[in-house]
Order: structure tokens, then sequence, then C-alpha cells
């Protein structure tokens, strides 16, 4: 007993200090583990192990930006960004037939069709089940949560105005980018910029706790047009009329202010419901008015009617003989409904005699013509940086025919866009002064001054000419517009097909500048391939012109004139 | 003396600093559930006037207008002949 004892209280000391020794060895592997990971080893130590621990929990999440709204010069909105909320999923997750039953109801869909899609992905972690919800939709899908179905915001693009103004405004895609329109060219002033934040996710995938924004989102930017909805719809309420009654293919139409250079209203059809993309026609979505180029035709009479003032060989009353009523000019002879006889340039204009601008042309040659052509701005696009503007071409030969040098004083050989056309009304129509055109509007303090084309002496006669277009000689008896004098030109003009020009297919036009005495508003009309025998400018375009300007100077509170019956002036609160 | 203060002092402090870690985190889920909820309130307030935008501007389509002026209230635009120009009255005539 007394020897185990013995051995008891004296226990060898070597192997006290060995098991210690082990496991001071294990801790100091231990930390050292811990340094080297923690310290020294950074790429496969320290800054791996938070990558992985990222990877697993960390999560950028987009915040969605508005877009900014586009509204008209009054503030009416024309294209709004709404909350919307698309609704994505996480096939792996959503496997049980009974939920997804119910899912599918709820989506309006077959759960045949539902359980379909989710196997297509069902490798993916990711899968859209419906984009672009309504709130109150998003709600009753979100309330059955189920596993792996979840919403996101994002913003959806509304057109109030729909197909009034759709090809203007353009659309974007679903994405909220611009694809066509003012939404594509004022694209980075009209988006906002999408935020950035970053939060941890449990294991479903659910955001527990945000760990901060990393960018802010910034909203975009409110762009007020150049345009007025009232009168956009009237334009676009007359034209599509115009359109049915003349059994047109296609037709456009702008109104411009000629003193700021402003688009007032541009219209065209046919037209397309913004709002619901399932399959609307492409042609319908191009804005003819700056993106279709044809000849002018008789619309650049006038134009050669400059030409001729300015050479001081003619003025309007001076006499051109118009006899037999044709002409040959080379190889081809250009006739007149009629003959008119000995009559005055003016009358030449009036009655669109082939004959008598032959000559004028002739006497003046070709240079002059397409010189005056080119200060009114043919041939070149215009300021507002439009998606898909055309600029036409001004013709630019070495040899010029006699044919050639005499049709281009007519608006054959050059092409225009209906664009193009105004903008050189505009010059009459503003004293000889022609203002870049835009898109937006223009405040008192952000005019633009014009440039000079022609004097303003040339411009009152060409508008006394144009006046008298309306008049009782004149082709465009229909543009007259009721209590208002105003003034313009028609144009008719062949289409061009496969082997040149064709004889039953018109494109008839009319272009305008209102009111006379105080003039201000262009508006240009085109109608493609009008049936019937109402194809000339004066029959298919120039009503469609009435109707516009009639709206158009009511809308400007423009004082009526007649000279049969003045109207009467009464004064305010009675006793002038 | 001072070395027997010293640890003391250095676990008061510690645990300052943990109380104070609590403290603050409990701040932070506090201002982040409020961030949240404000959030929730702007995009339910920019719902709200979307939806309203939209509404007001169908109610006041010209289209509309239009309609119920000429089918519902049978009204015309008026003729030329029944127009009355009124001239505004400078303030010395009056």
């Amino acid at each position: 007993m007394s020897r185990s004892k013995k051995t008891v209280a004296k226990p060898a000391l070597w192997r006290l200090v060995f098991v210690a020794s082990c496991l001071f060895v294990l801790f100091g592997l231990l930390v050292s583990r811990l340094v080297i990971l923690q310290v020294v080893d950074q790429d496969r130590g320290a800054r791996f192990l938070q990558q992985q621990g990222a990877m697993r929990s960390v999560r950028t999440a987009e915040i969605p930006a508005y877009r900014g709204l586009v509204t008209d010069r009054r503030g009416q909105p024309l294209a709004v960004s709404t909350p919307v909320v698309s609704i994505w999923a996480n096939p792996q997750q959503l496997k049980d037939p009974a939920q997804i039953a119910g899912l599918a109801m709820t989506l309006g869909q077959t759960p045949e069709a539902l359980s379909e899609r989710i196997n297509l992905y069902s490798d993916k972690q990711f899968m859209y089940l419906a984009r672009h919800q309504t709130p109150d939709q998003a709600r009753s899908i979100l309330d059955l949560e189920l596993p792996g179905v979840r919403g996101e915001r994002e913003y959806r693009r509304f057109y109030p105005a729909g197909e009034v103004v759709s090809q203007l405004v353009g659309l974007t895609n679903v994405d909220g980018e611009g694809i066509a329109g003012i939404e594509l060219a004022f694209n980075e002033w009209l988006r906002g910029q999408t935020g950035k934040k970053r939060y941890l996710k449990d294991l479903h995938g659910d955001a527990i706790r945000n760990i901060g924004v990393i960018k802010q989102p910034r909203s975009g930017k409110a762009l007020a047009l150049s345009i007025d909805l009232r009168l956009q719809y009237l334009q676009h309420r007359v034209l599509q009329r115009a359109m049915v009654e003349t059994g047109a293919t296609a037709g456009a139409a702008v109104t411009l202010d000629a003193r700021t250079g402003e688009i007032l209203a541009m219209t065209n059809h046919p037209v397309f419901n913004p709002n619901s993309r399932g399959g609307f026609d492409y042609a319908a979505t191009r804005n003819r008015v700056v993106t279709d180029v044809f000849e002018p035709g008789s619309t650049m009479k006038p134009l050669t009617l400059v030409a001729a003032l300015e050479s001081g060989e003619f003025t309007i009353d001076s006499l051109v003989d118009t006899s037999p009523g044709r002409i040959r000019v080379g190889r081809k002879v250009l006739p007149d409904p009629r003959n008119y006889g000995e009559i005055t340039v003016s009358r030449v204009i009036e009655k669109s005699s082939q004959v008598g601008v032959t000559k004028i042309a002739q006497q003046l040659g070709h240079e002059s013509i397409l010189d005056v052509f080119q200060r009114f701005g043919l041939g070149e696009p215009s300021s507002i940086g439009f998606p898909g503007e055309r600029s036409g071409v001004l013709p630019n030969r070495q040899r010029w025919s006699d044919i050639e040098k005499v049709t281009l004083a007519f608006g054959y050989g050059l092409t225009a866009t209906p664009l193009q056309i105004a903008h050189a009304y505009a010059v009459f129509a503003n004293k000889g002064s022609q203002v870049p055109l835009t898109l937006l509007k223009r405040s008192d303090s952000e005019l633009v001054p014009g440039r000079q084309v022609i004097s303003g002496e040339i411009a009152e006669q060409v508008l006394k000419v144009l006046n008298r277009v309306t008049g009782s000689e004149g082709t465009a008896q229909k543009a007259r517009v009721e209590g208002f004098q105003v003034g313009g030109k028609t144009g008719t003009v062949h289409k061009v097909g496969e082997a040149g020009y064709l004889d039953d297919q018109y494109v008839a036009l009319f272009v305008g500048v209102a009111p006379i005495e105080d003039p201000r508003f262009v508006t240009a009309i085109v109608v493609d391939q009008p049936k019937g025998d109402n194809y000339g400018g004066g029959a298919a375009a120039a009503p469609i012109y009435s109707a516009i300007t009639d709206g158009v100077l009511r809308l400007h509170n423009a004082l009526p004139a007649r000279e049969d019956d003045p109207p009467q002036f009464v004064g305010l609160g009675g006793g002038a | 003396m001072s070395l027997r203060i010293l640890p003391t002092g250095l676990l008061i402090a510690a645990l300052v600093s943990a109380l104070a870690v609590v403290y603050s985190s409990h701040v932070v889920r506090g201002l982040y559930s409020k961030q949240q909820s404000v959030e929730y309130r702007q995009w339910e307030l920019q719902e709200d006037y979307s939806r309203l935008l939209l509404e007001h501007s169908t109610l006041a389509s010209p289209h509309r207008v239009v309609s119920i002026a000429q089918d519902d209230l049978a009204m015309v635009s008026p003729q030329l002949s029944i127009h009355r120009v009124v001239q505004p009255q400078s303030r010395r005539q009056r």
C-alpha cells in the first residue's frame, strides 16, 4: 500500500512537461495558422475567405431610377413612367405542382404552360414569371408567399396621348431605354441613373440586412416639347379623317411657328398604339414628316419665283406669254391644262402654269434657282436631331440637260422631307429670315436669331402671290380659312416606281402660311397615293390644310378679319 | 499600483466599447427600418402620382373633351358670324 501511495505522490515530471509542450505546440500551430490566414497569405488567406463568404451572402441589387417625364409645351404629359413590379422566380425552389397550379391561376396561365416554362429554366437560378405587373396585380401574386417567387421594382413607360403622338415621342424597350423618336433622341437626358445597393441575404435569398448604398439612383430630367397637344390632336383627327375620305395609303402633316422655329404639331398616318406592344406594323412607327423624302413638285415654284424676283428681270406683275398652252423642251412637251395666254408672273404661280415657269426658268438659268433652294435649307438636315431624319438631295450634276434645268424649277429632280418644305416656307412667314427648327419648347429668353435668307420685300411679294393662290383664280381655293387670309401652294407629284414615274400614282402636297397680314404659322401636308379623281394637291391636301389652320388660328387667338363683314369691335365694360 | 489599474481599465474600456457596438447596431437597425418604410412610402406616392397623372390626362384628353362637348352637350364650334371681338381698354380710358 505504502509503495503505491508513494508512486501517486511522486509523478514523473517529464510526463507533465511532455503533455504541456504537446498542447503548447498544438496551440502554436493554431495561432500560426491563424496568422498565416489573416495576415501573411493574402491570396489564399483572408481575402480569399472574405470573397467566399461574400459570394454566399452578399448581393448587390439595382435601385431603379425614374425616367423623366415628357410633356407638351403646356405641361400635358406625353410619356409617363409608372412603378410596376416584375415577378421572378428561382426555378430550383419552385417544384411543388400544387403551388405551380396556384401560381399559374393567379398569373392567368395554364398550369401546363407554366410548368413547361419552369422546366425550360430548370438548371437556372432566375426566370421572369411576369414582367411589368401593376402593383396591385403583383401584390396578389406575392401574397401567395411561394418559395423562390419574388418581386422586383421597375418602371414602365405609359403614353397617355397614345397614337396621337406615337411616332414623335417614340418608344422605350422593356428595360426603359429609348429605342425610337424623342425617347431615343433625348435618351441621355431622360434616363435616370440606376443606383446600386448591397445587402446580406439568407439561405432562401431573402434580404436580411442592407449593407449600404453604393450608388445613389438619380432621376431622369423632364423634357418639355414644343408640341401643343391640343393642336397635335386636332391635326391628327383631321388627317385621319382625310385619309379615309381620300383613300390614301399614307399621310403626314407638320405645323411650325416660323418666328420661334418651334414645331407645334407633327402627325402621320398610319398610326400605332404605343401602349400595346403586341404586333404593330413597323411602317406605322415611322415619323414620315422627317424620315420620308419625295420630290416636292410645284410647291417649289414660289422658290423659283424668289430667284426670278432677285434677278431683277421680273416683278410679280411682269407679263409672260404662255400661249399656245404647251412648250417643247428637248424631246418633251410640257402642257398646261389650257391656254392661259399672256399672264402675269403672279398668275403663273396661281395657276401653277408649267409653260410660264418653264419660260421663267429658261431665262434665269438653273444655277440661280439651285442657289435659292440651297439657301432655303433644302438638301441639309434640320437641327432637330430626330432619329432617322433624312435630308433629301439637291442635284449636283456636271452636265445639265435642257429638261433637267427646267424641271428643277418646278420641283422635280430634288428630294425633300415635309419638314424641310415647311421650313423653306417659314422664310416667307418670317420676313425672309429662317429660324433653326426645334422640337423643344423655347422660352422667350431662349429664342434663336434667324438667318436672313431673302430680303423682307421679296418675302412680302411672295406672300402676296401665295395669298392669290387661294383666291378665285388660284388652284387652292379649298385651302381658304373662314375669317382669315391665308396663302400657300399646291403640289401634285407623280410617284416614282421601278420604271420611272408612275402615271396613276400621285403624291398630293400643300404648304401654307397663315395669317397673311401677320404671318406666323406654316403647315405642310403630304397625302400619299390619294385614290379617285381628287388626287391633286388642291383637292386632296388643301382641305386638310384649311381644317388644320382653322384650329391653329383659333387656338392662338388670331383676330379674324373679313372684307365683306368686318367683325364688330366691342369694348370691355361698355362705353368705348 | 498603476500596473493593477491598467487591466481593470482595459476591461472596462472593452466592455464600454462592446456595449457601444450593441447600441450603434441597434440604432442602425432602427434607422434602416425607418429608411425602408420611407422608401416604401416614396414608392407608393410615386405609384399614386403617376396613376393620378395618367387618370388626369385620360379624363382631360382632347378626344374625350370633344366627344363630351359634341355628343353629350351638343356643343358646336362658333360660326364666324356670331364672333364678337373684344378689345381690352387701357386703364386711362376707363
